[in-house]
């Protein structure tokens, strides 16, 4: 007896690791096999499924909208991805300093983040709708009325406008992560660089941005996902439109799902899942080898 | 030893959970099938089962309708009359609960199993797995108007799953004042409406002539719905066209025929964007815009169904007078101008429902004439039921004059995959210049159309 309670506890932390792993079965590995097994079928949601094979993953890749679509989720992440890195950095090294009215400043910067999306998107909706939007009132009243172009209305510019409210929306979450960042950087080795004759460039070169890794990591890797898996603010802002010009996968996939698609959707949502594994491990490896350990 | 035993322990939880993942997949959409096909079978158990029900319903055991609808407008009212029925009947609830996208929520409250008791959303697709309970013999046919009672037999069985309770109207929505102003009548051709917006446009450049709510895209829908399918609806006739749609009859529907109805459509479209007609903003203005447009004088006609009336006179209520309604204009040369007459403010029973016969004391109590005739009043819509004697709206008697002078058309029974949405998103994509040719459009559409057909037609 004395024995087991012995073995029990001295395995205990492994145990604990039971509910994690089960939880993980339940909410992850399950419903991942379950995904595989309906993305193999002409599963409609209502009727019997048949099984397809990889045809759903074939006619995906001959699908004009479909391959359409995954070229706006890419242009929309390597627009939104790097400007929120760069313009989060910007204001986290900005604020860094001991200026005054930093916090309100920081306060305002991040406020758009804790906004839902969707509310976002409308609000910008109203104020860059050609014609009635506020925007249009603005620059019909100072004489600019000229300028009023329908931003939303164009396939390219609706693009631009997309990653511009995003980035708008989502640059303070960056700047947090990076202000924590800096903040846990310890001042005596700015001293140490200064005394060692370093410049402020060189400072931020070697002190700064290598000890800033696991912040810019965490930020990265963030963005990615949320750029590649983008919903909401294209959903308010032009639904996808004018027709697919502006339709990402995640939008796609519930389209095509409710459009008695369920096996082809499925079989979408696992190529999505690939299409953000891949860039979020590549830049892991990648930048496993370079982080600084304090 | 042991954390050998743990990590065995720990994989075997893995795999268990990963292979039950994989073989439920079949099992529990085989499930959900057999549960369709069964489902005739399964309606006269659930009357058989609610006769007996009722019998013991002495005890008056508490129940409570799922009440699933798609009809925003209505909200409110539902929930008085709910009110005023569970006053009258105190051992059921009823719960409202509204979707926007109701069509396609519905969708996934079949296959999650949450059914609703009552809904009044309607699709082919459910009617042929058995979705619906058969209404055919309830009392309340014989006070329905035969055309509505027509349009609410399911083509294929010949059964009444649905019913519907009031009449509903499209057509050209139009300013009075302005065609009397500037002397214009009702367009019967596509040459007379072209001038008509010409007109507009040249005497009051201020104004736009045609205004398109393209963000909501089921208002461009709509516009193939009515003027492209109207070429179709009136060659074939109601019942006909109807079949043609349900069983995507090729040889009739003609989608990607030369000079038939959805060509002739993009083309006319095209023309009216070209030459300035329709608002600059057609691809990102809303159904608000067009409402409030409209309301405020700033624009001159639309193309909408009679549910926008409420609106466009809480918008303005000095408008009343002012509004005209006119069939929409024949886009092929040698056709009519259509108009469409159709069911509105539809109910349906699922099949899977527990207590159907509550749901069907429900639907009485709704299909009282006094209650119909609030309803008919509060919605600005004629009702289906002949007596019910409502003061629908200020447009009674220009609806009526529309009926007689345009072809009744009824609405278009879709693929479940391929909603007015879907459709106006294409029209999006024709006003943002992606087709080259009026006869790609239509390629595509049929291309469309048919994909989505053959995905719940298998």
């Amino acid at each position: 007896m004395r024995i087991w309670i012995h073995k029990i506890n001295a395995n205990l932390h492994r145990y604990m690791a039971l509910p994690a792993i089960l939880l993980f079965g339940l909410f992850f590995l399950y419903p991942l096999a379950q995904g595989i097994g309906i993305s193999l079928t002409d599963s409609n949601g209502m009727t019997t499924p048949n099984f397809v094979g990889l045809q759903n993953f074939i006619d995906f890749f001959a699908d004009d909208r479909a391959r359409n679509d995954v070229r706006i989720t890419i242009l929309f992440a390597l627009g939104s991805a790097p400007l929120l890195n760069l313009f989060g950095l910007l204001y986290a090294l900005f604020l860094d300093r001991g200026l005054p009215g930093k916090g309100f400043v920081r306060a305002v910067v991040y406020l758009p983040a804790v906004i839902s999306p969707l509310i976002m998107g409308y609000v910008w909706y109203f104020i860059l709708q050609p014609e009635r939007g506020y925007l249009a009132h603005v620059l019909k009243e100072i004489g600019l009325g000229f300028l009023d172009v329908n931003w939303l209305g164009e396939s390219s510019s609706a693009l631009v406008v997309l990653i511009a409210v995003n980035v708008w929306q989502y640059v303070g979450m960056t700047m947090i992560v990076y202000l924590a960042g800096l903040q846990g950087i310890p001042a005596d080795l700015y001293e140490a660089a200064t005394i060692d004759g370093a410049s402020r460039w060189g400072a931020l070169r070697y002190v700064t941005l290598p000890l800033l890794y696991p912040a810019i990591k965490i930020n990265v890797v963030t963005n990615i996902i949320g750029s590649l898996s983008v919903f909401e603010i294209i959903v308010a802002l032009t639904d996808g439109g004018p027709g697919y010009a502006t339709e990402s996968l995640s939008i796609y996939i519930l389209r095509m799902l409710y459009g008695s698609f369920t096996g082809y959707s499925t079989a979408v949502a696992l190529i999505l899942f690939l299409i953000i594994l891949i860039p979020v491990v590549l830049f892991l490896r990648i930048t496993r080898k370079s982080e600084y350990e304090l | 030893m042991n954390r050998r035993l743990i990590s065995w322990l720990m994989c075997a939880v893995l795999v268990i959970m990963l292979v039950a993942g994989c073989s439920s997949t079949g099992s529990s959409t085989a499930g959900n099938t057999s549960n369709g096909e069964n489902a005739a079978a399964a309606n006269d158990t659930n009357v058989t089962n609610n006769t007996n029900d009722s019998a013991t319903n002495e005890q008056k055991e508490e129940v409570t309708l799922k009440f699933f609808t798609g009809k925003v407008e209505t909200i409110d009212l539902i929930n008085e009359l709910i009110t005023k029925f569970e006053a009258e009947h105190p051992h059921i609830k009823v719960e409202q609960e509204y979707q926007k996208d109701a069509s396609n929520v519905i969708k996934v409250k079949f296959a999650s199993g949450d059914v609703p008791d009552i809904t009044t959303v309607y699709a082919q697709d459910y009617v042929d797995q058995g979705k619906y309970l058969d209404l055919s013999n309830e009392a309340f046919w014989a006070r329905v108007l035969p055309a509505i009672k027509e349009l609410n037999t399911d083509i294929k069985t010949g059964k009444q799953f649905r019913v519907a309770t009031n009449v509903t109207m499209a057509g050209i929505f139009y300013n009075k004042q302005v065609f009397e102003e500037l002397g214009l009548k009702e367009a019967a051709t596509w040459e007379e409406f072209k001038s008509n917006l010409q007109t507009i446009k040249d005497a009051k450049p201020e104004m736009t002539p045609m205004f398109l709510a393209g963000k909501d895209s089921w208002t461009l829908g709509h516009l193939i719905e009515f003027m492209a399918h109207g070429v179709i609806k009136q060659k074939h006739g109601v019942t006909d066209a109807r079949k043609a749609f349900i069983n995507n009859e090729s040889d009739k529907l003609e989608f990607d025929a030369a000079g038939g109805g959805i060509e002739a459509f993009a083309g006319r479209l095209l023309e009216l964007k070209e030459a300035g007609l329709i608002n600059k903003d057609a691809l990102t203005a809303t159904y608000d815009n067009q409402k409030e447009a409209f309301a405020s004088g700033q624009s001159a006609l639309f193309s909408q169904g009679m549910w926008v009336l409420g609106d466009l006179l809480k918008l303005n209520p000095d408008m009343a007078g002012n509004i005209g309604f006119a069939p929409f204009p024949a886009i092929v040369d040698g056709t009519e101008p259509v108009v469409l007459s159709a069911e509105d403010s539809v109910y349906a029973i699922t099949s899977e429902s527990e207590h159907p016969e509550e749901a069907k004391l429900f639907l009485e109590f709704l299909f009282q004439p006094e209650n119909l005739k609030a309803y008919s009043e509060f919605l600005k819509s004629p009702p289906a039921f002949t007596d019910v004697s409502a003061d629908w709206g200020p447009l009674k008697d220009q609806a009526a004059a529309a009926l007689e002078t345009g072809v009744n058309i009824a609405f278009t029974e879709t693929p479940s995959g391929f909603s007015g949405d879907d459709a106006g998103r294409m029209v999006q994509e024709l006003l943002a210049g992606k087709y080259a040719s009026s006869g790609d459009f239509a390629a595509a559409y049929k291309e469309a159309w048919d994909k989505a057909w053959s995905a719940t037609n298998k």
